[in-house]
């Protein structure tokens, strides 16, 4: 059980830091004997410094966890995750506030902490078990499980610094994946090592809490892992809680921030609008069919793309071609309309991505207007950018999932006893 | 429900005095960090630990041929190498234990940003590592004490010689106190470090190390005297090699000297600590 209490931290940018004991001693002069304002306290004051030169890192934090919950921390970089879990481990201060609680509290927010590079792989791991709070007989206990876990037992007699980085990693994570205090706070420990490996910790975190009644604290940039491992989360945003709720709907809340809101762009004047003698643009438009406005677009949003453009030269045998890329520019599809006639007039075209097709990742569209369908009059490049997210169900898959695009086509397996399987894709794991 | 005494509470106060249950509660990271640290300063070297013996040896060749070779300086009728190595073996322990516990912070703070334990844990590792290597160092001392004793007919005393015990702890107590102090104000002004060096430079003369109180001329005694070292290696050869006397005014001075730096390095050490962790 943790209780966190109005928690705040200040950091102090310039007068503890400030590194020189004769800038200290001689603003101190100037302040207290001499009473007079020193210049350095001049610029300190001035707009740049900013007074005392103070960021709040937190302010005024309050939550619980209860006995045996998976709380996870989601936020930006900065946002305050990981001071917060650094006053809960003890390393820093809180600058007010305070939190009750009630159990060993073990904290991993670095992988290999302490581990000496000219030591074998043996002796680290009895370094990094006391640093971690492991006693000598608990380690000798798990001594075998935490080699084996590792799978490196025959470099066990080999410096360290002569391990490979994913040798390294496993090492660490098997000492720490054998901790068992009854507060676990986790840090985004999780982005190093292979993608195997970081399930086989995952799954193995995930059995503790499910199994003996563990707390745990997770912070993490991996919102698949964070929706999968703990059912409550909170979302810190600028040394405040955001939000805080159910896992799936504060990722929800949280994504859909994160994305860009503007889907639409109109060109009033015909001197910005982007085209030629032939073509003129009047407006682009992505439109998510979202149930929820609040909701981001993830992989199964429907997703219309309505765009209206000026025809500016008479009969015209004119058809586009709407063509998506990855941000890293490689072509998805390229969707071609039939060819009309066209005046000089106003003209809108539509198309709907069903949802379950795309793929999560960031995507643009460009439009291609084509004359007699075999000379381009205008491509109209990267018209419009935006970012799919991932969402999964009953998976336990925590990495980024394969292919350009994820359609949900039915996928049977037949058993000798011919019994039909109806899975689908997704299931399969 | 686990028992009430893993309850706990963070809050923005710390802790001036020592929490001996917390402590005793890391006593294996403690061992570990001086195996740790012993075990690593040995690696891919030529000697290995022998070198803990080396190092005395070779000072003690240098001081003979300077100190007594060169300027003609005498040792109280005792032959010269093992009285430059009694002196410089608790040196070493005071240079080294005083250096190790000042560097606490700038050498650990990549752990101390990582993990919590008792900050306290490591400078008394160095204590402990440094008299281990203090224990091996006088050894040599003894072996070199009884060959005097057969072939330069060396007075030795065992009871007497127990008498080193408390200058030891004394030396032990100061190096530790102080190199807390300074452990805290070198993080804070990293322009101490120079301050640091030029201590270390200047204690070797202020110690009697390679002369004696006897020798230092009226006026200028003041000096040794006020430095708290004079009188424990004065009664740390003299107890092992049966020089001059001691003076235990001297040695009281040095007692009452280690136990105010000691109870200041600690409440110091402990107060500042979780700050420094913001700014180190």
């Amino acid at each position: 059980m943790i209780k966190v209490e109005n928690i705040s931290k200040r950091f102090q940018l310039g007068t503890i830091g400030s590194g020189s004991l004769r800038r200290d001693l001689h603003g101190w002069w100037e302040r207290s004997v001499l009473k007079k304002k020193s210049d350095f306290d001049d610029a300190k004051n001035g707009s740049q410094f900013n007074g005392k030169r103070e960021f709040w890192a937190l302010k005024d934090i309050n939550f619980e966890v209860n006995e045996g919950e998976a709380l996870g921390i989601i936020g930006r970089n900065g946002a305050g995750k990981t001071t917060m879990l650094k006053i809960l481990s003890r390393i820093i201060k809180p600058t007010k506030g305070r939190i009750i609680g009630r159990g060993k509290v073990s904290s991993l927010l670095e992988i290999g902490t302490g581990f000496h590079p000219e030591l074998t792989g043996r002796e680290n791991i009895f370094i990094s078990g006391h640093l971690l709070g492991m006693t000598r007989s608990e380690i000798l206990k798990k001594l075998d499980e935490i080699i084996s876990f590792s799978g490196i037992e025959s470099f066990l007699d080999t410096p360290v610094k002569r391990y490979s980085s994913g040798m390294y990693v496993r090492l660490a994570f098997s000492v720490a994946a054998h901790l068992e205090p009854d507060i676990l706070l986790i840090d985004e420990v999780l982005a190093v090592g292979d993608a195997e490996f970081q399930k086989k910790c995952l799954v193995k975190m995930n059995d503790t809490t499910s199994n003996t009644g563990r707390t745990i604290i997770f912070v993490s940039h991996n919102l698949q892992a964070v929706t999968n491992l703990c059912p409550r989360c909170l979302w810190f945003d600028e040394g405040v809680i955001r939000l805080e709720g159910d896992s799936r709907s504060v990722v929800a809340k949280y994504l859909s921030r994160l994305q860009e809101k503007v889907w639409k762009q109109d060109y009033n004047t015909w001197e910005i609008a982007p085209g030629n003698e032939y073509i003129r643009m009047v407006s682009v438009e992505l439109i998510p069919h979202l149930d929820d406005p609040e909701a981001p677009i993830d992989i199964r949003t429907p997703l219309t793309i309505r765009f209206r453009f000026r025809n500016c030269q008479p009969k015209v045998n004119l058809s586009v071609d709407l063509l998506l890329f990855t941000i890293s520019g490689e072509c998805i599809f390229d969707i071609q309309s039939k060819a009309v006639v066209l005046n000089n007039e106003i003209v809108e075209g539509e198309c709907t991505i069903p949802g379950n097709f795309l793929n999560d990742g960031s995507y643009y569209f460009s439009l291609y207007f084509v004359k007699d369908t075999s000379s381009e009059l205008y491509a109209y490049n990267e018209c419009l950018m935006f970012e799919v997210a991932d969402f999964r169900e009953n998976n336990n898959w925590y990495d980024k999932w394969w292919g350009f695009v994820r359609p949900n086509f039915p996928l049977t397996m037949k058993r000798n006893s011919d019994i039909l399987l109806n899975l689908k894709q997704t299931e399969l794991f | 429900m686990k028992g009430y005494a893993q309850d706990w509470i963070i809050d923005s106060r710390s802790n001036f005095l020592i929490n001996i249950r917390e402590l005793f509660a890391y006593k294996d990271l403690l061992f570990r960090l001086v195996r740790k640290e012993f075990l690593s300063s040995y690696q891919q070297t030529l000697l290995g630990p022998l070198w803990v013996l080396f190092q005395p040896i070779l000072t003690v060749l240098t001081y003979v041929l300077i100190f007594k070779g060169v300027i003609g300086l005498t040792t109280e009728g005792v032959p010269s190498f093992p009285y430059y190595l009694t002196g410089i073996t608790l040196w070493n322990l005071f240079s080294e234990l005083f250096l190790n516990t000042a560097s606490t912070f700038s050498n650990h703070i990549d752990i101390f940003n990582k993990v919590y334990f008792p900050r306290l844990i490591v400078p008394l590792s160095m204590v402990i590592l440094n008299l281990i290597r203090f224990t091996i160092q006088l050894g040599l001392v003894v072996v070199i004490v009884v060959y005097y004793h057969f072939t330069a007919n060396l007075p030795v005393d065992f009871f007497r010689s127990l008498l080193s015990l408390p200058a030891v702890v004394v030396v032990t107590g100061i190096a530790l106190g102080s190199g807390l102090i300074f452990a805290v104000v070198t993080t804070k002004y990293k322009d101490l470090n120079g301050l640091l060096q030029f201590i270390i430079r200047l204690m070797v003369f202020v110690c009697p190390i390679f002369y004696s109180l006897s020798m230092v001329p009226g006026k200028l005694k003041w000096l040794v005297n006020l430095n708290p070292l004079s009188a424990q290696f004065e009664l740390f050869r003299s107890s092992i090699l049966g020089t001059s006397g001691i003076d235990h005014g001297q040695f009281l001075y040095g007692f009452i000297f280690m136990l105010i730096t000691l109870a200041a390095g600690i409440l110091i050490f402990n107060k500042m600590g979780d700050k420094l962790i913001d700014v180190a």
